[in-house]
């Protein structure tokens, strides 16, 4: 990780640092533009990343505003509801989202979540384009069931940064981004839901608003102070002790 | 359409329902302001307050004009509010409710508790007076820019020196400040702003952030000096309020404006050591200061 | 000066001849302009306050989808005044006084009767002679009524002052009730708004320095004055409701 290279906007990559596969074509990630025949440069500062079996190359970089991607996962929240959709947002500043009423798990035109404006949900992004309105979904089309998506009841809802939302949804967050804090708090024996939104938005819930604030505080704290794993670690027992 | 979102149903009730067991999101007392930062410019008369995440700077400027006819031995002075889309996106546009009621409050605050002595401004009745001008900027919103905004205007004033000025007969000449030593404001008072937010009828919050005055059912804005005087009570409307809670706000208020005179003073003193150059030292020499 | 302090001391009467705590001569009537859906017309002394509300009407809701929506037009007559003067829309005090207006009712009526839609409050000023902002109140007050738009309660609103200046540390002020113009150019004062003649201050504005001591002297009138209005009000309410029986127009 560490020997990862640092992009700025315009830098040329230098050919070495490319992935080699026999077989697949290169891929291009977000951050990096193909000046033919053959040179590749960086748009956005950020931290240089490949991965060999996929053949791909992009650079981690950590922006300000959300761009919704398809299959993102989102908390989104409800802005109002018209007759077969409900108006839900995403960010400030943005247009709504539409999420229809029909998909959440189980839902028929007779039984279906009712949703108050303000509520939140957990859902996926599954049309995103720069022409029409931003789609979501709350159960995954092929299976019927939900995922884990659909209306979050109850909790507190903690902003952070894109990249550590994009951390805190890494499958292995300890390897591959140096985020130990919500294992270590689990291991610390902290019990407590979480639903991270690519949006830079995280749901907290437990059993008591001591608990869920304090774990909101600590992933908001991990994020804006830079805690290395060490940091992380003593932190999630410290406050495991305190409020168990 | 540019639009913010606002606290959604579960920040709300969550937030309630912490207020009940007598916690705030940020874990502060109820009664407790976020740590103030006081700075102040390589100028005179430029300050800058930050209040945990909001952030307000001032700047003071001073010009010879005529004064009104009306008042001939009056400087004016003018306090104008900008909250440009820098602070938030929302404020881009004509002035929003939220820049006019600023405005008026530091007015009422400032203007008509006479903390200026704009008599001391004048130079030749009815010809010339210095007119003060302050011109407030929020930089970054996270609540609370009431009181910000009111702590940076005051401090700001008593930062400033207005050049040395000399009246022969009919002329006035300004000095600048190479020539002759600034001279400060003659100010009477400083008074400063406590913001207070109410939350069901009872909870009472100072120095609410910025999602906990989208979530609050009204406010009131104390100002009020060291000596226990109150120079302006602002509550518009919002949701009724007890008028016990509201006698009890104006002693909270004292002891928060007491604390924040002490912060000013003491950062005004900070900066006037570090102008401090030492009595001879001060005098103009030929040696180039920046080489060691 | 207007008000001499030494007569009041020796005689206990002010200037127009009133003890501390009496109010001026309230009159006031509703339903005064046939076109609007509600009105009312409010004296307090020589203050002069005209107030039609139309709504709750389609369109609005742009704060809140689940609300009606309350916007309040200020004019204040060049005649009103002593001098003659255009008060301007972009008047800062104006635009201070609707926004407390209309954050006042938005907390009282019940707009959440009424999803997007628009209560439109206008107010116009033929005369000012001192509590100008709690003539507003009442007038607006008794249209809403006029009006039959729900709210929780009356809010009533009168103003409270101190006998004498902030710079003398006299501890023996009177605190006074309903100032007029000349009292209010000359004494600390405060207006305030409860609901429904309560300890519940719905508005609290004072613009000038006043010992902090003082203030509650002067809240306590202040708050005892809005219940007397209440119960003026309250009887115009009823008289009106009167008539309307008696003329079988329900």
């Amino acid at each position: 990780m560490a020997a990862d290279p640092i992009l700025l906007p315009g830098d040329y990559l230098d050919p070495k640092v490319l992935p080699s596969h026999p077989s697949k074509a290169l891929k291009l990630g977000p951050g990096l533009l193909h000046i033919p025949p053959n040179s590749i440069v960086s748009t956005v500062a950020g931290r240089l990343c490949t991965d060999n079996k996929k053949n791909a190359v992009w650079v981690e970089y950590n922006s300000g505003r959300y761009i919704p991607v398809v299959d993102d996962l989102v908390i989104a929240t409800i802005h109002h509801s018209a007759t077969d959709f409900y108006y839900a947002s995403i960010s400030d500043y943005s247009s709504n989202a539409i999420l229809p009423n029909l998909s959440f798990e189980g839902a028929s035109r007779k039984s279906r979540p009712q949703l108050a404006p303000g509520a939140l949900v957990y859902a996926r992004i599954t049309l995103a384009n720069k022409h029409m309105d931003l789609e979501l979904e709350c159960v995954s089309a092929s299976t019927g069931k939900s995922d884990g998506l659909g209306p979050l009841t109850g909790g507190m809802v903690f902003s952070v940064s894109l990249a550590m939302a994009r951390r805190l949804m890494l499958p292995k967050p300890g390897e591959q981004g140096q985020l130990v804090l919500l294992e270590e708090l689990g291991a610390a024996g902290a019990s407590f839901e979480i639903a991270v939104g690519r949006n830079g938005r995280v749901w907290v819930d437990s059993k008591s608003v001591k608990s869920t604030l304090a774990i909101g505080n600590m992933i908001q704290r991990t994020d804006q102070e830079g805690w290395m794993v060490e940091k992380q670690r003593i932190m999630a027992k410290r406050m495991a002790k305190e409020i168990s | 359409m540019p639009r913010e979102l606002g606290p959604s149903l579960n920040e709300r009730q969550f937030f309630l329902q912490a207020l009940k067991e007598e916690v705030r999101i940020d874990s502060r007392g109820f009664g407790d302001f976020r740590a103030i930062q006081l700075d102040f410019g390589d100028e005179y008369g430029v300050s800058d307050v930050r209040i945990g995440k909001t952030r307000v700077l001032t700047n003071i400027t001073a010009e010879v004009t005529t004064p009104f006819p009306d008042r001939p031995f009056d400087g004016p002075f003018t306090i104008t509010t900008s909250l440009s889309a820098m602070a938030s996106p929302s404020f881009s546009g004509p002035p929003s409710e939220t820049e006019v009621l600023l405005a008026r409050l530091l007015e009422k605050t400032l203007r008509r508790s006479g903390a200026l002595d704009t008599e001391s401004l004048c130079l030749i009745a009815g010809r010339a007076v210095f007119s003060i001008r302050a011109d407030v900027h929020v930089l970054s919103h996270d609540g609370n820019l009431t009181d910000a905004a009111c702590l940076g205007v005051v401090a700001a004033l008593r930062h400033f020196r207005r050049g040395d000025s000399e009246v022969k007969g009919e002329d006035v000449k300004v000095f600048t400040m190479a020539e002759r030593e600034g001279v400060a404001l003659s100010l009477l008072h400083y008074p400063l702003c406590v913001t207070f937010s109410f939350y069901e009828g009872e909870v009472v919050l100072v120095d609410a952030t910025l999602s906990e005055e989208q979530m609050r059912e009204g406010s009131c804005t104390i100002g009020m000096n060291k000596h226990g005087e109150v120079c302006q009570i602002a509550k518009l409307g919002g949701a009724p309020v007890d008028a016990v809670i509201l006698l009890s706000c104006s002693n909270l208020a004292l002891r928060h404006v007491e604390r924040m005179s002490k912060v000013m003073e003491e950062r005004l003193l900070e900066d006037a050591k570090r102008r401090y150059k030492g009595g001879i030292k001060a005098e103009p020499s030929s040696e180039n200061a920046r080489v060691p | 000066m207007p008000l001499d302090t030494s007569s009041y001391s020796l005689a206990l009467l002010r200037l127009d001849g009133r003890r501390w705590n009496e109010l001026r001569r309230i009159t006031a009537q509703i339903s005064t302009m046939p076109s609007a859906d509600g009105s009312s017309y409010l004296e307090m002394g020589n203050t002069k306050v005209l107030c039609t509300v139309t709504g709750p009407c389609e369109g609005g809701g742009t704060r809140d989808r689940d609300r009606a929506d309350i916007r309040v037009e200020l004019a204040i007559a060049g005649f009103s005044g002593v001098d003659r003067k255009r008060v301007g829309r972009g008047d800062k005090r104006v635009s201070e006084m609707v926004s407390t207006i209309q954050s006042t009712f938005a907390s009282t009526l019940f707009t959440n009767l009424y999803p997007q839609s628009t209560i439109h409050i206008s107010l116009h000023v033929l005369s000012q002679d001192g509590s100008l902002l709690a003539a507003l109140l009442n007038a607006s007050t008794l249209a809403l009524i006029d009006a039959g738009i729900p709210m929780r309660d009356y809010i009533t609103a009168s103003t409270a002052g101190s006998t004498s200046s902030y710079s003398s540390n006299d501890e023996s002020a009177d605190p006074l009730l309903d100032l007029n113009t000349s009292e209010e150019q000359e004494l600390p004062f405060l207006t305030v708004a409860t609901l429904g003649g309560s300890d519940q201050v719905s508005v609290l504005v004072m613009e000038t320095r006043v010992q902090a001591g003082r203030l509650e002297g002067m809240l306590a009138v202040g708050v005892d004055g809005c219940k007397q209005v209440r119960e003026i009000l309250d009887d115009v309410v009823r008289e009106h409701g009167k008539e309307v029986l008696k003329s079988g127009r329900l």
